[in-house]
């Protein structure tokens, strides 16, 4: 932690949202890459078939759903644990950047279909 | 003159959403980097802080109520299968199927192989980032032109929002000329 900048509020909660969407963006990532690589996950992801999320949605469903919980749940589980704190917010920017750069890579073709099983 | 009630909601999708997300981000970055003491005065910044909440926080509602109809109506529409025995490789008997009429032909399935599998997922990140923008400059306020470290990372993740988000929408115009869902 770093000493606060003078007059205006501590950076934790921002830190904590920044971190979040880079934490989702990865689970988003992560979600699309396992769907190519087992028929059991892809069943599983299927939240429209099994959860009632949607109709004819497919395993997009579940990859979106669990991307947005995991936005939801690590900003909240985050900003309480960094509220009122001062955090080295380059270090966490960075963080946020490779998580969010993470998951922009799982979402491109050409690298999630590495996973897939050869035809 | 006719608009069916498909073409209708991917105008809404597409264009109408589209639209403003493109001028909230517009208005959102002029603000932004604008935000300097050496450009504004204290009344300055003042008078631009509720503009540019404004316009962050409309670009992150309008990002999630993209995502979340393209996925929720638009895209069940475009992956519907054809009735079992329909001759998957006749594009005249797939044009109600978008995904099978791309993937029917050659020349064409690429849109769905590499641009509605890229599309479907990337445009996901956008509302993320721009919640966390949205939610940076509702925290900050006025103080955000104090905290250069916060400002600057708030316009790469503003950047970074729309990269998502035109990535998505420039592929579903391309795939919606290629093989509309109407």
């Amino acid at each position: 932690m770093t000493a606060p900048q003078t007059g205006t509020k501590p950076n934790g909660p921002v830190a904590a949202v920044f971190v979040a969407s880079g934490i989702a963006s990865l689970v988003l990532g992560v979600f699309v890459t396992l769907n190519e690589v087992s028929e059991d996950i892809n069943s599983f992801l299927r939240f429209d078939a099994n959860y009632g999320l949607g109709s004819g949605v497919g395993p997009l469903s579940g990859k979106v759903a669990l991307a947005t919980i995991a936005f939801v749940v690590s900003w909240v589980v985050l900003h309480v644990l960094w509220r009122g704190k001062e955090l080295s917010f380059g270090a966490v920017f960075i963080v946020s950047l490779i998580l969010v750069g993470l998951g922009f890579a799982l979402t491109f073709p050409p690298i999630f279909l590495l996973f897939a099983p050869a035809e | 003159m006719e608009v069916t009630e498909r073409e209708l909601y991917t105008i809404l999708h597409g264009l109408v959403l589209g639209t403003l997300f493109l001028l909230a981000f517009g208005g959102g970055m002029a603000g932004l980097w604008s935000l300097r003491s050496q450009l504004v005065t204290e009344e300055g910044v003042k008078e631009r802080t509720p503009r540019l909440l404004i316009g962050t926080a409309v670009m992150a509602i309008v990002a999630w109520l993209t995502v979340i109809s393209g996925t929720f109506i638009a895209y069940p529409w475009y992956r519907a299968a054809p009735p079992e025995g329909t001759n998957l490789e006749d594009p005249a008997a797939l044009a109600d199927f978008p995904r099978y009429l791309l993937l029917a032909q050659e020349k064409t399935a690429g849109w769905h192989e590499f641009g509605m599998e890229w599309k479907e997922h990337v445009a996901w990140i956008a509302p993320f980032l721009a919640t966390a923008v949205a939610f940076a400059v509702a925290y900050y306020g006025v103080q955000l032109i104090r905290r250069g470290d916060i400002r600057r990372a708030v316009m790469i993740f503003f950047v970074l929002a729309f990269a998502a988000a035109g990535v998505a929408g420039l592929f579903g115009a391309f795939i919606t000329k290629a093989a509309p869902v109407a």
